[in-house]
């Protein structure tokens, strides 16, 4: 195992990140600020309590999950295709560095940014609404297992991808509607219950309520099924990112 | 007898129908500075490539100082050294992390890979940029900084594709004397150009390609004799 290069890429990654701070960081937090002063206080104002909880405790964990989950995607595809297209990737390519230890730095970076994001968004619900998780393995188990799926399918997307256009197809028709359906504002609860059914179906969903549980210890399905679902799918993209990696498909002639 | 710094053994690489390698084999002895020659799309790019990692091999073999490139691949990337044609510098680094940051890939860092890379910033006369990022160099100054990136590592073996592609004659000249003194040292170099009184020049040995076949393979004083290389290699190329 090269240590020194795999640690060496993730440090690297989060150079980046920094270097285009305005692009990666900054947007989720003021889009968040925004969202917690429409809905969490405005609007939510007036909803008593979703969940045996205040609107604006309930939103937060949702919140965090929303901003994790572009975030992450985001950073990785951009900067795995990005790397295929300026081919400053070959600097990688020809060093002494297996799939596996590529798949683990971006992987890793990925994770480290969604705390680092979500960190500063559970900040902001302290300060402007006064909401702590309540399980905090549970709350870094989640992120990680969530920026894990997510860095990966950012990977494979970044692969994939023949522009930058291709890596915004998942997040225009996949990510976004799933997400904002997936109980970021409410509970599926309060859904007709053939759309409750539907909702088990969607992955975000499932992300989104295991996180809650760190917040107010109870969701919409039971928390198994969600952890179950999520680590799943994580394990299913780290799989298709690191196979494809490892052929490497659009990376070596 | 000392292990060849390459040894390529029937190697074929197709990309689909097309045959872009078709069954080359040679040796570059451990120490020599080795001219790879031929037309555009010969195949020269394609073999360095494989022999980087770059590309796959369709068939045959190759090995880096006896490590096979892909059995023994980390032990063979150790060994090596590219300076690309393009300039592929990661954007968000500046000069002197991009030196440092590559030798990282490579498993090295500390106070001796600082040192080493300042001291490939100034023998290619880059201090004064070394907070800079590439985009701000002149053309010369990347075509250095791609030199001191290959060799930040300290390979046994440097592979140039172009290196003097788009540079003065002043620093062209620099470069050569630089190459000169570096193989000089031990260090084994394969260079493919298209200005040929450049492998004249400096190569000791010389390897012509087209369409993937290797067509000469001499001394470079044994294939021109008492004529140019230009010439020679265009009545090899032409028949």
């Amino acid at each position: 195992m090269n240590w020194v290069g795999l640690e060496t890429l993730i440090k690297r990654e989060l150079v980046r990140t920094f270097a285009i701070i305005n692009q990666v960081i900054w947007p989720p937090v003021i889009t968040t600020l925004l969202y917690i002063f429409v809905f969490g206080l405005a609007l939510g104002s007036r909803i008593k309590q979703v969940q045996g909880v205040p609107y604006a405790t309930f939103l937060i964990p949702g919140l965090i999950m929303l901003q994790v989950i572009d975030g992450t995607y985001g950073e990785s595809s951009s900067s795995v295709f990005q790397g295929r297209f300026m081919q400053s990737i070959q600097e990688l390519l020809i060093a002494p560095l297996s799939a596996v230890e590529l798949v683990i730095g971006y992987v890793v970076s990925g994770i480290l940014r969604a705390v680092f994001i979500a960190a500063l968004i559970t900040a902001i619900g302290i300060v402007l609404v006064h909401t702590v998780p309540l399980n905090w393995a549970l709350y870094f188990g989640v992120i990680t297992l969530v920026a894990i799926l997510f860095s990966a399918l950012g990977i494979i997307f970044g692969l994939m991808a023949e522009k930058f256009d291709h890596i915004a197809t998942l997040t225009t028709f996949g990510i976004t509607p799933l997400v904002f359906v997936g109980g970021v504002f409410t509970s599926i609860a309060f859904l007709p219950p053939l759309v409750q059914k539907i909702s088990l179906f969607n992955p975000m969903f499932h992300m989104i309520d295991a996180f809650r549980y760190s917040y107010t210890g109870r969701g919409d399905v039971p928390l198994t099924l969600s952890l179950g679902v999520v680590a799943g799918l994580a394990v299913l993209a780290l799989g298709i990112a690191l196979a494809l990696t490892a052929r490497g498909y659009k990376l070596r002639t | 007898m000392s292990i060849p710094a390459i040894r390529i053994d029937g190697l074929v690489k197709r990309y689909g129908s097309f045959t872009a390698v078709d069954g080359i084999s040679f040796e570059v002895a451990d120490g020599a500075f080795f001219g790879l020659l031929g037309p555009n799309g010969a195949g020269k790019t394609t073999t360095i490539n494989a022999m980087v990692g770059l590309s796959s091999v369709t068939a045959g073999s190759i090995a880096l100082f006896g490590h096979d490139v892909v059995r023994d691949w980390r032990a063979a990337r150790v060994t090596v050294g590219l300076a690309p044609q393009e300039y592929n510098f990661d954007r968000y680094l500046n000069i002197r992390d991009v030196l440092i940051y590559q030798a990282g890939y490579y498993g090295l860092r500390g106070p001796a890979v600082r040192r080493r890379a300042d001291d490939l910033l100034e023998r290619f006369g880059l201090t004064t940029k070394a907070k800079q990022t590439y985009t701000r160099l002149s053309g010369g100054m990347k075509r250095r900084l791609t030199l001191a990136r290959a060799l930040i590592h300290e390979p046994r073996l440097l592979i140039l594709d172009e290196p003097t592609a788009g540079v003065d004659v002043e620093l062209r000249i620099e470069l050569w004397s630089f190459l000169r003194e570096l193989n000089a040292a031990g260090t084994t170099i394969v260079l493919t150009t298209h200005y040929l009184e450049e492998a004249q020049e400096l190569c000791n040995r010389i390897g012509i390609i087209e369409t993937g076949k290797l067509i000469a393979l001499e001394s470079t004083s044994s294939l021109i004799g008492d004529r140019s290389l230009q010439d020679v290699f265009l009545e090899l190329t032409r028949r």
